[in-house]
């Protein structure tokens, strides 16, 4: 099945989504997504930043869809052709849907402990405006532990619906869902009845905010002065691969985290000890340095770059050892 | 003066107990239809009859049922939907109160059509008085054997069943409906699939508003031929209009499709003109998510046409000049009202409302109403109002269910139509709290239309 998304055509198999045609491409052609996640079934279809337009349906039926379309939830015809980055429409329907997500949610990154390795911030960055055009009170939760590993501040969360997914499907009884309704809809554990569960654990690493955090990482560190090491240990726990990354800081494990691909997803979902438990190197057989995109902020402390970096001050004498000094090194 | 279809009865002491509805010769339509005919032949009527959906979105019936997937061995549903809680809108309830086995005939009939063997009316949470009816009226059909094994002696299995739900104005989309039937939160599904595919726990299933299974029992009694010389063009049959707001008579009527909507308002039959001898400002034709329009533009068509109540000459002129017919709830604005307050209103309710799943509508509704509450207590800007433009597109359209673009719509139209009073409620902000803007230049008459070269419309 031949589908054409911004004029790059890629054979898919049957029953593929947009989305995921798009990914096989690769590149700017994929939309982003903020709640899909192709790990967990029946996700997708509501934060709506993933629309795209369909200019044509099918070599069937040529006719165009008629509203854009969330490409996570719709699934490829054969002929069908694709519009993202390449419609002015799609573009501004989605820098209407960032602003929507961020009225809402609080803008202090800084203080957050997601920032570094937040989708929201990366979506912000990429997509939205510089300035918001919200002038009222944003709503705010108190924060809520959910168990004494997980932390819940639902005035980050963009109720992507994620966890609750998580929570129906990969651990096994739910008593994790969505109370009221709107924009005072929120995540529950029913009066804080704690997500006791092998792989609760697991909902921090899909929540695309800083709504579900780890608490016994909260604020110990930020992200990117922390190394990312993959890991394996044999777990005991039949479901659990025991395959994560080790955050360090000097030689400690600040974190354990699953590893997650370039979309943010996870590969392998992991258990609670290996997660919280399993904190000392003698734990873990290293496997080496995980590989950070340039584009990320973590990879910003990794000063292994060839080119020097760019001098903030005109100094005549910086700038000549400067240029002395990448001379010699290009020369090596 | 008008057929009655639906509404014939309604006078008559006791028509809501089975005897009385039956001497007036009730439950015909299904002895008609499991006695002589086909399911299909039920189906081919209802699609000559050319009833269009009476929920708000239009619909043809027949096309909706005809399309319902028949796999062997998956059992198939018809849900009656009486959620009915669009501001503006009464007709059903009232239906349901005052002539219940006309709904309960029809569901009969529509379930024998479809092949549903188990029926489900579901009901809004709030009326209580009128799911405790249905629940008579259930029994009482039961009784006499038009429920239950083999009705009529004619094989046929049929068991109904009342569903209150939990009040929310969302459970009235098809496929949030489902979902709260089946006991879940009551979020819009992603179509596809449609429900004529998978529906109600993952089976085929037909979801129809209360007055449009009502109005299968006409339909069958009579053929479908009779009911569609009834109305105009592809509107057709009678249709109920709950009508509201500063009006001398307000209340159900039924009327032909076509009626020319200056009689609706203005006769002694129906609405009996403006109350207390005010003038017309505004009317929101079809329910709260229809766009308003002003007096000038409600009355005639930009072409200078007389507007009538049928779904094409309301929403003759799309999105810039026209309306729609939607639900058929019929609000009448006087002069002394303010739309800017009925606007904000109106964002007030769908903020409460939506859902909360999709971020466009879950976000700007709150930021509508957040602005428009504003703009009403005198503390907006000149730049709200293209700000409210510009997130009601944002939202239209970019959502799953339609909650999103029925909240955009109204907001968006008033904008279009009453920039004057909005940008008043600006400049004159004091004063905008103490009096309203009065009726201005809403009814005025329109411009004379430039005479066009070619009507290719
Ligand atoms: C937000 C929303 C609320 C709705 N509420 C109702 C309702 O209360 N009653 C109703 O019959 N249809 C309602 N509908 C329309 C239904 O989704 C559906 O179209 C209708 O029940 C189909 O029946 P019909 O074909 O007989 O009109 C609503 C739709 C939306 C999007
Ligand atoms: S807490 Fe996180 S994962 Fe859960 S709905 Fe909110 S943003 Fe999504
Ligand atoms: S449009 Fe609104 S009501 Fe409909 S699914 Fe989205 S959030 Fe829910
Ligand atoms: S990723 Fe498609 S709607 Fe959220």
């Amino acid at each position: 099945m031949k589908v054409t998304i911004d004029g790059i055509s890629v054979e898919v198999p049957d029953g593929t989504s947009i989305l995921n045609a798009a990914r096989v491409i690769g590149g700017d052609v994929v939309p982003p997504a903020m709640c899909y996640y192709s790990k967990l079934a029946g996700s997708g279809g509501k934060c709506r930043t993933c629309l795209v337009k369909v200019s044509k349906g099918s070599e069937k039926d040529p006719r165009p869809m008629p509203k854009l379309v969330a490409s996570c939830r719709t699934t490829a015809m054969d002929g069908m052709e694709v519009q993202n980055m390449t419609s002015p429409e799609v573009i501004e329907a989605r820098k209407g849907v960032v602003e929507m997500l961020l009225i809402n949610h609080p803008l202090d990154c800084p203080v957050c402990d997601q920032a570094g390795e937040c989708d929201l911030q990366n979506l912000g960055f990429e997509h939205g405006a510089a300035k918001t055009r919200y002038e009222f009170d944003r709503r705010t939760f108190n924060r809520i532990d959910i168990g004494d590993k997980i932390q819940l501040h639902m005035t980050r969360c963009i109720l992507c619906y994620r966890c609750v997914f998580t929570a129906d499907q990969i651990t096994d009884h739910r008593i994790h869902g969505i109370l009221n309704r709107g924009d005072h809809s929120e995540i529950s554990t029913y009066i804080q009845a704690a997500v006791d569960n092998d792989f609760s654990g697991n909902v921090i690493d899909v929540c695309p905010v800083g709504a579900l955090t780890d608490k016994t990482f909260r604020f110990k560190n930020r992200v990117w002065f922390t190394k990312p090491v993959e890991a394996h240990r044999d777990c005991d726990h039949e479901k659990c691969k025991g395959e994560v990354t080790l955050w360090y800081k000097g030689d400690d494990v600040l974190r354990v985290t699953a590893r997650k691909d370039q979309y943010g997803e996870v590969e392998d979902f992991i258990c609670n000890t290996c997660r919280f438990d399993k904190k000392k190197t003698a734990d873990w057989v290293i496997e080496g340095p995980r590989k950070v995109s340039n584009h990320s902020v973590i990879s910003s402390n990794h000063y292994d770059t060839m080119k020097p970096l760019p001098v903030v001050k005109a100094n005549p004498v910086l700038q000549e050892a400067n240029k002395e000094q990448f001379e010699r090194e290009t020369r090596l | 003066m008008g057929r009655k279809l639906l509404l014939e009865h309604i006078n008559v002491p006791g028509i809501n107990t089975f005897e009385v509805y039956r001497q007036k010769g009730g439950y015909a339509s299904v002895e008609k239809a499991l006695k002589k005919m086909t399911p299909d032949e039920v189906v081919e009527e209802v699609k000559k009859s050319g009833l269009r959906g009476r929920g708000g979105a239009g619909f043809p019936t027949g096309m909706k049922w005809s399309f319902l997937a028949k796999p062997e061995g998956v059992a198939r549903y018809l849900v009656c939907n009486g959620d009915e809680s669009e501001p503006g809108t009464f007709k059903d309830r009232f239906l349901m109160t005052y002539i219940p086995h006309l709904l309960i005939e029809g569901m009969i009939t529509s379930s024998y059509a479809l092949g549903a063997n188990t029926s489900y009316i579901y009901v809004r949470g709030e009326m209580m008085p009128q799911i405790r009816i249905l629940e008579k009226a259930i029994a009482e059909a039961k009784a006499n054997g038009f429920l239950g094994k083999n009705i009529l002696g004619t094989g046929y299995d049929l068991e109904l069943y009342v569903q209150p739900g939990g009040g929310a104005y969302i459970c009235g989309e098809e496929t949030a409906l489902l979902e709260s039937l089946e006991g879940k939160r009551g979020n819009p599904r992603i179509k596809p699939p449609f429900p004529a595919i998978a529906g109600l726990y993952g089976c085929p299933t037909v979801v129809n508003n209360v007055e449009s299974i009502a109005a299968v029992v006409p339909i069958i009694n009579d053929g479908g031929e009779e009911y569609a010389k009834l109305g105009i063009g592809r509107s057709t049959g009678t249709k109920l209009i709950s009508a509201g707001g500063n009006l001398v008579k307000p209340g159900v009527y039924e009327i032909d499709l076509g009626l020319p909507v200056e009689e609706f308002l203005y006769s002694d039959e129906y609405c009996g003109g403006i109350a207390n001898g005010k003038r017309l400002k505004a009317v929101v034709a079809g329910g709260s998510s229809v766009p308003i329009l002003p007096a000038n533009l409600f009355l005639k068509t930009i072409n200078g046409e007389g507007r009538l109540m049928s779904y094409e000459s309301l929403s003759d002129g799309g999105f810039v000049s026209g309306s729609m017919m939607g639900s058929g709830g019929f609000i009448a604005f006087d002069e002394d009202q303010c739309i800017v307050r009925n606007t904000w209103n109106f964002a007030r309710f769908y903020h409460h409302e939506s859902c909360g799943q999709c971020s466009p509508c879950r976000e700007g509704t709150g930021w509508m109403e957040k602005v428009l509450h504003r703009l009403e207590n005198g503390h907006g800007s000149m730049s709200d109002m293209d700000l409210l433009v510009d997130v009601a597109k944002k939202i239209e359209g970019n959502t799953i269910c339609p909650l999103g673009d029925a909240a955009a719509w109204p907001v968006a139209s008033a904008i279009r139509h009453f920039r004057d009073e909005f940008e008043w409620h600006v400049t004159h902000a004091s004063e905008a709290v103490t009096r309203n803007y009065g009726l201005a230049h809403y009814a005025d008459p329109l411009p004379k239309p430039e005479p066009k070269p070619e009507a290719t419309a």
